[in-house]
Parts: C-alpha cells; structure tokens; sequence
C-alpha cells in the first residue's frame, strides 16, 4: 500500500468513454428483471395502442396503409426512443444521487465522458429493444414493412432520435436537484412530444392549434421519416429534416448538459 | 523542505447571501492527519468540497500538492482520493469490478488494474466478498470497500468525510488502524469528523470550524493546553470540610467547583506544576483530603470550551 504520485498518468477520453459506456451496459444486462421489464414495456405499449386506437385506422391518412400496426410501428419506434431519452436524464440524475458522479468528480477524467457514455450506453439498449420489438411485432402484430432494409434504417433513425433527444433530458437533469423532480419535468416534456406529434392521428385530424404545434414537433418529423423508410415511400426532405432535428437537439441538450455538468458549483 | 500539500490562505465560499465558509487559511504536511472538526454547517465539507475540487472557492486560495484547486484541477485530481460520508460506487459491479474499473479510469492498464485490485481487496480483507454486489456487503465491508477505491491511484491526499460513520466498535478501530499505517506511510489525511474519539485518536492537528470560520486549530496537545487545560478533583475526607477546603483553594489562586453529592472540587490547572502547589496550599491548611486526582482534557473538553464560547475566532 505504498504511497507516491501515481504512476498512472490519466485514461484518454475515448477510453474513458468506451470503459463508462460498457460499464453501464453491464449494469444494464446484468440484471435479468430489468432486461425482462425493459424489454417487456415497449410491447405492452404496442399492444395498447394498436388496440386502443384501432378506430384510427378508417382515417384519411391511415387508411392508405393495409393496417393500423403498419401506421402505428414505426411511430412506436421512435416513441420508445423517446422514453429511452428520457430515462439517460433519470439515470444521470439517479448515479448524482446515489453519489457515484460525486466520486468520478473527484478523478482526473472529463466529464463530458461520463454524459456521453451515458447515452451511448442507452442508444445501444435501444437498439437491443428496437430489434425485439420490430421482431414481436411482425411475427405477433401482423406489422409488415415493405421494405426491409427501410425497416432498418427507421430502426437507425429511432436509435439516432433516442440519442439527440436524449442530450436534451440529460440537460434537463443537471438542472434538476432531485430525482422525483426530474421525473416529474421529463413526463411533463415526453407526453405532450408524443401526443402532439404524427405518432398515433394523422396531422390534418387534429384541431388547428394542435395541428401548429404537431408541424412544429420534432417527433412529427422522425415519426414521418420512419414511416416512410419502412414503406418504402419517397422521403423527400422528410429524412434530413428528422436528422437536422436531432442534430439540433443533441447540441442544444449537450450544450447545457455538458456546460451545467462540468460548472463547480 | 517538502511543500505543504494543502495549504489554503483565506479561503470562503458563499452561496448568495449564505456564507458557507470564510478567512481559512490551513496547512497540512507530508503524513499528517489534519482533522476538521465543527458542528453541522460549520463549513467542515464545503472545506473539503474545494480542496477536492467539486467546488470552486469564491474568495482566497488554495493548493493541494502544489496545484491550485481551481486553475489546475486536474493535477490535483490525480493526487487525490476521496472516500465521501455515503459510500459512492457503482451498485450494479460487484466489489472487484468496482475497483478495476475506476482504476482503469485512473490510467491502469487491464492487467495493473487487476493487480492493484487484488491487492487491495487484500489489504481490506474484502477478498471473499471480491465478486458480490456492494449491495450485498455489511456496512463495513462498503466503507472499506469504499476506501479501497480512494486509494487506488496511490493518492498523495486522502479525504476521509466522517469514515467510521455506521460501523461497529470493531471495524472503527481497524479503520482507524488502516488510516494510521496511511498517514506513516506518508500520505496526508484530511479527516472531517463531529467524532471526537476518532479525531483523538487519528488526527495530528486540528481545525475547528465554527459557523464557516476557524475558531480554533493546533495539535491535539495544543489545543487541549489552550483552551480547555487539565482539571484537578480533590475529595474532601469529611463533607463538613468542603466549604472550607473551597476558601483554601481559593485563596490559593484555584477557584473550584464544588460537588455536595460527591464532596469534590474541581478546579483548573493553569500550568504544569500547578498541581503541586495545590497539594501544598491544602496540606498547610490542614484540611483532610482522601483523594487527588489530574485529568487530561479530552477534545471534548476543547469542543465545549468553543461551544460555550460562542465559537469566537481567537
């Protein structure tokens, strides 16, 4: 137990990037319940809907697909990217809490590291619950894209969604001091993007003030661009409008995360 | 002569109108224990917040192993360890994997941070435990596991904020004896505690804090002689005597305080020697004594001093 300076130096910041993102998914799959109920939640929401809104499926706009599921899938995915985002600033704030990021401040490590790997961490759980879901999906739901590897590249857009969004409630969680706040700020924000959005209702249904504020929802944007690439229908502008969102969002959401999480208070 | 590795010079920090902590100016050496002692919200963790850089000083300075706190934080960062009141690890690893990863964060290759690993699950008697969730663990077996952790990178400072909270009798003495062999070995220790047996029996000086400020610091030893001194307690052989045993010690330069219940006086030893012309004003005067007893002041002693003083500056 010999003292002296340390004859480590420092870790590079890929490195500490790379060891704090694994080190979250081993957190993550480590622990079979919540594999279980993570992957168990999107399915149940998916089951929800495409039954509670099935009416939807005579409307203008939903009735040019073959069924509900075909409009309702890919909205989902980008729905659960959403939740995913959502749950990168509860689990920032929670390892604040628990006293864990208090001690990676006292290291020589940036902390820029620690949020990035955060959402790296959780984009990558969310693809592992994109994959299940499409698959439950098709083979239980009757989902059937036309387009395979559209499929995909929405599955890619949704993941892509759940990280740019997910800088935004990571912000939102360093402003924050405690965890019951931050759930309660993070649904206050998820439920009217979802909602107010081309997820669930074709746009034109919707009142006029409803219908600004969908053309305005980013998700409206990612939603329209997944269903698309799934059916394989001309994007137009629909896919780089979702991408220049996210972009947008990650760098606003990193912006003031990093700039609040590295402040010394 | 070596640099101290903490030294502050005036250092506060306020939050708005709150003052947290003013005017601090501390030194401590190569393998001193410097404890901080104070009441709740005296300013004892915003201390070590700064120094441990997690927060930023809004007055004054402050340097550990030479680097300020504030302009060159990373330095100090990889001299440092911190073991906070709350054990802080990542629930979700087990024990070992704890360990190789923050020391991997360190700059460890996989293999060293194995190593260093192992050697210190060793050293805390943590081996069989290696592989289990921290939420698995005693207690103690976190607290030291958490230890384990600030010591890694081998630090130059360690900051210890109440260590032995929540553990047994037992695991508090080991603790202590882990901290001690640290301190010999040359690490410095800033040990923040409202324990004052562990403060005694770890700390080789001693900051007292009092609403934010210094109110008293020196050795143990220091302490002790300045503000609350050794106390005599003599026994009167006859209760009828105690009056005027009182009168003798009086006038011998000795006010007392009387107990009827246990015909005692007790009264302040000013300097050494004293006792000894307190035995000669009583043995003049002819009064019968049963019994003399010296009493050592404890730091207890010096915290109710300060207490009862208003924990004014000095």
């Amino acid at each position: 137990m010999s003292r002296g300076a340390s004859e480590w130096t420092g870790s590079t910041v890929p490195a500490q990037v790379g060891l704090l993102t694994a080190r979250s998914l081993r957190t993550a799959f480590g622990n079979p319940r919540l594999v279980f109920y993570g992957l168990l939640q999107p399915i149940v929401l998916l089951l929800l809907f495409s039954q509670v809104f099935r009416g939807v499926a005579a409307l203008p706009g939903v009735a040019v697909y073959r069924a509900y599921i075909d409009y309702l899938m890919p909205a989902t995915m980008v729905n659960i990217a959403v939740v995913t985002a959502m749950s990168s600033g509860i689990g920032v704030m929670a390892e604040i809490y628990t006293g864990f990021i208090g001690r990676l401040r006292t290291m020589p490590i940036s902390m820029t590291s620690v949020l990035a790997a955060r959402t790296l961490a959780d984009a990558t759980r969310l693809a592992v619950q994109l994959a299940v879901i499409t698959g439950a999906a098709f083979a239980f739901l009757d989902f059937r894209p036309a387009d395979a590897a559209g499929t995909v590249a929405a599955c890619l857009l949704a993941v892509f969604t759940g990280w740019g969004v997910g800088w935004l409630f990571v912000a939102i969680a360093t402003w924050q001091s405690k965890p019951e706040v931050m759930q309660a700020v993070s649904f206050v924000v998820m439920f009217p993007l979802m909602f107010t959005s081309s997820a669930y209702m074709p746009v034109a249904s919707m009142p006029t003030l409803l219908r600004w504020i969908a053309r305005a929802n980013p998700l409206t944007y990612a939603v329209d661009a997944a269903r698309r690439l799934c059916f394989g229908q001309a994007f137009g502008t629909a896919l780089a409008e979702a991408v220049l969102l996210v972009c947008g969002a990650a760098a606003i959401g990193g912006f003031f995360a990093v700039r609040n999480f590295t402040a010394r208070s | 002569m070596e640099k101290p590795r903490i030294r502050t010079h005036d250092l506060g920090r306020s939050y708005g109108d709150v003052t947290a902590l003013t005017g601090v100016s501390v030194t401590a050496e190569a393998g001193r224990v410097l404890g901080v002692l104070g009441h709740n919200g005296a300013g004892k963790t915003t201390l070590v917040d700064i120094l441990a850089t997690r927060v930023a000083p809004t007055s004054g300075r402050a340097e550990v192993c030479g680097f300020d706190v504030f302009q060159d934080a990373p330095e100090v960062r990889r001299r440092i360890g911190v073991a906070a009141q709350f054990v802080a690890l990542d629930e979700g690893l087990s024990g070992r994997a704890n360990l190789v990863l923050l020391a991997r964060l360190l700059g460890a290759r996989r293999r060293q941070a194995e190593d260093r690993a192992a050697e210190l699950l060793t050293v805390f008697g943590l081996d069989d435990a290696a592989e289990r969730l921290p939420a698995t663990y005693s207690g103690g077996m976190r607290r030291r596991l958490d230890l384990a952790a600030a010591l890694l990178g081998r630090p130059e400072v360690l900051f210890l904020d109440e260590p032995s909270t929540g553990l047994d009798p037992v695991a508090r003495v080991e603790l202590w004896d882990v901290i001690g062999k640290l301190a010999a070995d040359g690490t410095t220790v800033v040990l923040t505690t409202q324990d004052l047996q562990e403060a005694e029996a770890l700390a080789t000086d001693i900051v007292v804090l009092g609403a934010g400020h210094v109110v008293a610091r020196g050795t143990p030893a220091e302490l002790k002689g300045d503000v609350a001194g050794r106390t005599a307690t003599v026994t009167v052989a006859d209760p009828a005597v105690l009056e005027q045993a009182g009168v003798v010690l009086l006038a011998a330069g000795f006010p007392s305080l009387p107990d009827p219940f246990r015909n005692t006086l007790t009264t302040a030893l000013p300097q050494p020697g004293a006792v000894a012309d307190l035995v000669r004003a009583l043995d003049r005067s002819g009064v019968g004594v049963a019994d003399i007893a010296v009493a050592e002041p404890t730091l207890n002693d010096v915290y109710f001093a300060l207490h009862r003083a208003g924990w004014k500056t000095p």
